[in-house]
């Protein structure tokens, strides 16, 4: 997948999920806002109501997403012989568009009433996807192959020399500001790293990265440098600062990754046998396959 | 997940919501089957199992839920649930409910009345029902169900015949053509309650349609005759105006406090009954009906006599005025008054005039002697002191208080001999106070004026009153005695006729007596 069509990949999840979400609050809005009591009488109560047939069938879309986005992601991830379909990190990237988009709809089929047995396979829903964007910002803060491999710190140096040779020979950047470039690159937080502080380091990593680029981009067009090649160089020293961060928490982010996935596979196990149990009483109770 | 796990109540928990006030106590995992059927709907059969009234009423297809629309409905299309206890399971939207759909189809006034003048507890008479509340329920469809029965059950139940929805009053439907009473004349302006009184009865207004009497008239109408005309008042009257009877063939006026005698026999009804027949004139006094001729002459401090104290129903004229009658006024008829007829005094230029004023002759006869009389006998034309009533001729005078006694032959003359004398062209010109003692105002001067001294007279020499011989006369006593031979001789021997004038006359006044005159 060349970028172009990576970019168009991601685009149309986004352009998707946020169609979905207009059309849905444009067509249901007066109906979502009205009190509990109220509903019944509303003239759009038969299609947006739980099992009307809107509110039914996105309870259905929205479940069958998740519970693919969940099979996937897992079979490709985890089966071996499935290893070979396509590079992971796009799978990761329908896994998280079908599990974004489906707690959407399963959040519209609930027509916000959060109450009842399902509520708990409903928030379980939440949490594992709350716990998916926190796993995401863990996730890319551990620096990964293509296929979604751990980097070892070899191969991160490495990459972070490549950074620096790139920023040499090829857009001759002048000595002092490439100088100016590792010693930003190489500042580190001074006290020592946890799982409590890192968020706060982090936060504070992104204002003094801002900054630094600041001065970066004011010394290469004091240089001279051509505002084309200055974008170029800042983004390569951005790179280079990331990942020489990301080197320094590593070990923080490897550890929290790993209590991550404690939290974030149970909580869709429950979701996931809630749902079916959902699923279970309402047939029993007379709600049939609407499509 | 703890958290939510913590609170999590198992049983209700399969619930997608909590059930509204009215189900609260079907709440439960082991309720749920109460309404719901397992793999099927909420069928109708488990809310009607419970809600044993509508069950009712559908099967004996009454009321809103028999009916078309809504009889093969699902009862939770109309009734939702697990929308929380505030949610209300029977909303009602009372202005867009089509009523004719309860079976009960909503015209005229029950158009416009709040639901709740008829949706009342008070009405329903299902005890279970009645206790329900706000329900719509238990409401016959009948009148009596909602509306008092002001009739006291007095004209059955069927309110309809009557009635329309539009208005309790006045009841349009009802037809008094169908009545008994059929309504004729002016009985159809009649207000109702006329006839059918408002009473009082069991406490409460009651306005009586049934039982009215009305074989007779008198049943609603009183008899203003008393009875004197008997009960068949139809006999004069119709239904159209009492006041217009239009039916004299029975009518009996003798029965009247007016019976007709005389000339009112005659006279037609509407002369007097001006108002129509049965207009009550007032009869007391003739003048009630009859105008006044005499132009209220006879009025007096009381009023006016009435005409019958001289006139009665035989006629107007003759009057039965009597000179007795007329003795008791101011001017009693006496002697020639009473042969006089009334016309004479009473009416004058073609009119009658009773009321003569004063008692002097002069207000009725004329004063024929003018200022002939001296007002020393005729003081302010006071014919009395000449005349009587006896006769106009029969004058009473006593002729001495002239100064002229009338003696002799004058006490036979009559008055007009003397006071009456025709004139030249032979009218009659009366001489009183122009008369004097002097006999030649009367008596013509025989002698051709043989014996005037200057302006005095002489008559009374010779003559006296009792004849024309002059019996005073003594020839011996003039200037030539009468002796001898002439004793004997005849008067007219000496006194010839003569003629002087173309008068003749004896001459008495011989101025030469010596016997030459005479003698030859």
């Amino acid at each position: 997948m060349t970028k172009f069509q990576h970019k168009l990949y991601i685009s149309l999840f986004v352009a998707v999920t946020l169609l979905s979400l207009v059309l849905i609050v444009y067509y249901g809005y007066s109906y979502y806002t009205l009190p509990l009591e109220e509903r019944f009488f509303s003239p759009l109560h038969n299609n947006f109501k739980p099992s009307g047939f809107i509110g039914h069938g996105l309870g259905i879309i929205g479940s069958f997403m998740m519970l693919l986005g969940v099979v996937i992601y897992m079979v490709r991830k985890r089966v071996k012989s499935f290893h070979r379909y396509g590079i992971l990190k796009y799978w990761l990237e329908l896994h998280i568009f079908l599990c974004t988009l489906g707690p959407i709809l399963v959040l519209f089929h609930t027509a916000f009433k959060f109450g009842g047995i399902v509520s708990v396979s409903f928030w379980s829903m939440v949490a594992v996807f709350l716990s998916g964007i926190i796993g995401r910002f863990i996730y890319v803060r551990i620096p990964r192959t293509i296929q979604g491999v751990e980097l070892d710190l070899r191969e991160v140096d490495d990459i972070n020399n490549n950074y620096s040779l790139t920023l040499r020979e090829k857009y001759n950047v002048d000595e002092n500001i490439l100088l100016q470039i590792e010693n930003f690159a190489n500042q580190k937080y001074k006290g020592s790293l946890s799982v409590k502080n890192i968020l706060f380091i982090v936060v504070k990593d992104y204002f003094r990265r801002k900054s630094n680029l600041r001065m970066i981009k004011k010394s290469l067009i004091n240089a001279g440098v051509s505002r084309r090649k200055v974008n170029e160089i800042k983004k390569i020293s951005k790179q280079k600062m990331l990942l020489s961060n990301r080197i320094s928490y590593l070990r923080v982010f490897q550890s929290l990754f790993k209590y991550w996935h404690i939290v974030h596979l149970p909580f869709a196990l429950v979701m996931l046998i809630i749902m079916l149990v959902h699923i279970g009483v309402t047939v029993t109770f007379g709600y049939k396959w609407i499509f | 997940m703890i958290g939510i796990l913590a609170n999590f109540n198992i049983y209700a928990q399969i619930s997608p919501g909590e059930l509204s006030k009215a189900h609260a106590n079907l709440e439960g995992l082991s309720k749920c089957t109460s309404c719901h059927v397992l793999g099927k709907d909420v069928e109708n059969a488990k809310c009607l199992k419970c809600h044993t009234e509508i069950a009712e009423l559908i099967n004996l297809k009454k009321g809103y839920h028999a009916s078309k629309e809504v009889s093969n409905q699902n009862c939770w299309k109309c009734h939702g649930e697990h929308f929380g206890r505030k949610f209300q399971i029977i909303r009602f939207d009372e202005k867009k409910f089509d009523h004719s759909k309860s079976g009960f189809v909503l015209k005229g006034k029950h158009k416009t009345i709040k639901c709740e003048k008829c949706h009342n507890p008070n009405l329903i008479n299902n005890k279970k029902l009645k206790k329900k509340e706000k329900t719509f329920l238990g409401l016959e469809t009948n009148c009596a169900s909602c509306h008092e029965d002001v009739h006291q059950n007095t004209l059955g139940k069927n309110c309809e015949n009557c009635h329309n929805e539009e208005k309790f009053k006045p009841a349009v439907k009802f037809n008094h053509n169908k009545a008994k009473f059929k309504l004729t004349g002016s009985h159809k302006k009649v207000k109702c309650d006329k006839c059918h009184k408002i009473i009082n009865k069991n406490g409460k207004k009651f306005q009586k349609f049934t039982n009215v009497k009305f074989s007779s008239c008198n049943s609603c109408h009183k008899d203003p005759h008393k009875g004197k005309f008997g009960k068949k008042c139809s006999s004069c009257h119709n239904t159209v105006s009492f006041k217009k009877v239009n039916n004299l063939k029975g009518f009996n006026h003798s029965k009247t406090n007016f019976p007709l005698i005389g000339k009112h026999r005659k006279v037609k009804c509407e002369t007097c009954h001006k108002g129509g027949l049965s207009y009550r004139p007032k009869y007391q006094f003739c003048y009630n009906c009859h105008s006044d001729y005499h132009n209220g002459e006879f009025k007096n401090q009381n009023g006016i006599r009435d005409c019958s104290y001289c006139h009665s129903e035989k006629g107007f004229s003759a009057s039965t005025f009597t000179i007795k009658m007329h003795d008791k006024t101011h001017f009693k008829l006496e002697n020639a008054h009473i042969a006089v007829p009334c016309f004479s005094c009473h009416k004058k230029e073609n009119k009658w005039h009773f009321k003569i004023k004063g008692d002097k002759c002069i207000a009725c006869h004329s004063n024929v002697h003018g200022s002939k009389i001296s007002g020393k006998y005729f003081d302010e034309n006071k014919c009395q002191s000449c005349h009587s009533t006896l006769s106009w001729n029969s004058v009473k005078f006593d002729h001495h208080s002239t100064g002229f006694d009338l003696l002799g032959a004058h006490k036979k003359v009559n008055c007009k001999s003397c006071h009456f004398k025709k004139d030249g062209s032979g009218k009659t010109e009366q001489h009183f106070s122009d008369l004097n003692s002097n006999c030649s105002q009367c008596h013509n001067d025989v002698h051709y004026g043989q014996f005037t001294s200057g302006k005095s007279e002489t008559c009374t020499k010779c003559h006296t009153f009792d004849n024309w011989k002059p019996a005073l006369f003594d020839h011996n006593k003039t200037r030539f005695i009468l002796d001898g031979a002439h004793v004997k001789v005849a008067c007219s021997q000496c006194h010839r006729l003569k003629e002087r004038n173309g008068v003749q006359f004896i001459q008495y006044k011989i101025e030469d007596v010596r016997c030459i005159s005479c003698h030859s």
